[in-house]
């Protein structure tokens, strides 16, 4: 079974129409990867997922439960975790208060284990959500979403402002997360680390998919990678010394 | 002359303690549906009525609670009936709606219990003075303060120590992302709103006991109590607390040596607040 299957999504902010037609699959206990440059889509996407922004056509369905039309704590209670973009900590709140809000799902996931995972969390535990570093605030995220023991992890440009060490290790237990048997959608701008350890991949352009394939197959396609890594900081970086 | 400050600071931290129950409400309120409550002076006067009808059958202390939860039932209904319907429009949605709401409760009380003023008993133990001597001071008022102070300590150790006070710091600062991590934020927002309007129930009761009832008994404190948020910061229930105390006291003190300014020095603070620290005392801390 497919852990999540979307079908021919259309989504409007107002008038704007952003997602014509984004239909897409993760199969169960795979990383499938969503990549895209600025504007693509990717976010608008993943709010429509969470019914956050829903569609105004199309559907949505997690596990084969149809949430087209669902309220995101439905969603969010069927087992989905969500890491949102800007990571969007409680900042009054400490860190094991910001722990302590998601709904408690039963399963393996509890806040001793979090801390096991993240020891820097737990040195931090009593500190304020606003007063940690970037990457600290993505691990805290991403610890709030395992809090809900998904059974699916969608996680919105985990990598964004962080420093590439940092990125490295954010991916390194994305990936870990999979291997525990979650299914992951990550959302991403940075192509050439996401396709490293995704399974499959696709590309979303304009607010349509423009390519669907296994992630290894598009790593091997240059051309393609760097149109996409086109609009990031690391395009720049590349670009600069020959400006 | 200290006798006469020492009683009206006492008189102050009083009615200090009322604008705190009612301002509290309405910081709840407002933090998390973004709603601005007219009518909860209203509520405050439902709660004292519906006591005044409750202690002849159960007694005094049974009421000190059971009026406050049925109003915070009759909250509940208006919130999921009618308020809960503009969450997410503009302010001025809420505000035309409670200000609407603020005239039917009012005049729903004037028709069940009457224009006239009727007052509301309470037991002999706590109604007696306590000393004529320094000062004058009954037992009521200290009374009163002290089931203010166990109600603030219970609010904030609920806010503080429960997952659902955590929802709901949490929620003050973005609902939706609340809403992603599988919490019902409809839920959230009824019980909170429930959760106001039971503070000022409570405050009812106990004005009820010390200036008697009338229908329009929480409209003098209405203002005063907007004001103790304004003071003490938006989004901070410290500052709120901190508020409400500030503008009662001040206003008290104020009436000993210049008793017609006692109600512009309330007004005085705000705007010298503003003017300082537009935030409020609080304004940049949170909720907590």
């Amino acid at each position: 079974m497919n852990a999540l299957e979307t079908e021919d999504l259309h989504t409007y902010y107002g008038k704007s129409h952003i997602l014509h037609g984004v239909s897409l699959k993760v199969e169960e206990g795979r990383l499938t990867t969503l990549l895209g440059r600025n504007g693509a889509g990717k976010t608008t996407t993943m709010r429509s997922l969470m019914g956050l922004t829903p569609p105004r056509q199309g559907s949505v369905r997690f596990f084969g439960t149809e949430t087209t039309r669902w309220p995101p704590f439905r969603i969010a209670a069927l087992g989905v975790g969500y890491v949102p973009e800007g990571r969007k900590i409680f900042p009054y709140l400490s860190v094991e208060e910001n722990l302590k809000v998601p709904l408690e799902r039963s399963g393996p996931w509890t806040i001793p284990r979090i801390y096991n995972l993240f020891p820097r969390l737990a040195e931090r535990k009593n500190n304020r959500g606003r007063q940690l570093s970037g990457g600290e605030q993505e691990m805290l995220s991403i610890a709030r979403a395992l809090l809900i023991n998904p059974k699916v992890l969608i996680l919105d440009e985990p990598s964004q402002g962080l420093a590439p060490l940092i990125v490295r290790e954010v991916f390194r237990i994305i990936s870990e997360m999979r291997d525990e048997g979650i299914s992951v959608l990550l959302v991403e701008q940075n192509a050439r680390m996401s396709l490293e350890i995704a399974d499959f991949a696709y590309v979303l352009d304009g607010g349509t998919i423009v390519h669907a394939g296994p992630a290894a197959e598009l790593a091997k396609d240059e051309a393609r990678i760097e149109s996409l890594a086109g609009a990031t900081a690391e395009g720049w970086n590349e670009k600069a010394p020959a400006a | 002359m200290l006798q006469l400050v020492l009683f009206n600071l006492f008189n102050g931290l009083i009615i200090g303690a009322f604008y705190v129950l009612l301002a509290l409400g309405l910081s709840m309120i407002l933090n998390l549906s973004n709603v601005i409550n007219f009518a909860h002076g209203n509520f405050l006067a439902l709660g004292g009525y519906l006591a005044y009808v409750l202690i002849p059958y159960i007694g005094f202390w049974p009421s000190l609670l059971i009026a406050p939860l049925l109003t915070g039932v009759v909250g509940l209904i208006i919130e999921q009936t009618m308020i809960r319907r503009i969450y997410g429009r503009d302010p001025i949605y809420s505000l035309l709606l409670t200000f609407g709401l603020a005239f039917m409760i009012q005049d729903a009380c004037r028709y069940i219990w009457g224009v006239n003023g009727l007052p509301l008993a309470t037991p002999p133990s706590i109604s007696r003075p306590l000393s004529t001597e320094f000062f004058f001071l009954t037992g009521y008022r200290v009374f009163v303060v002290g089931i203010v102070i166990v109600a603030v300590a219970a609010l904030f150790m609920f806010l503080r120590f429960t997952r659902m006070g955590m929802r709901i710091r949490a929620g003050v600062f973005d609902l939706e992302t609340v809403s992603a991590l599988g919490i019902n934020v409809k839920l959230l927002r009824s019980l909170n709103f429930a959760g106001g309007i039971f503070l000022a129930g409570l405050a009812g009761v106990l004005a009820g006991g010390q200036i008697g009832l009338n229908p329009n008994m929480g409209d003098s404190l209405l203002l005063p109590s907007f004001i103790a948020i304004i003071v003490g910061g938006m989004g901070s229930l410290v500052g709120t607390l901190l508020g409400g105390l500030l503008i009662g006291v001040a206003a008290a003190i104020t009436t000993v040596f210049f008793a017609s300014a006692s109600d512009t020095v309330i007004y005085v603070i705000m705007a010298l607040v503003l003017l300082l620290r537009p935030r409020g005392l609080l304004g940049e801390e949170g909720i907590l």
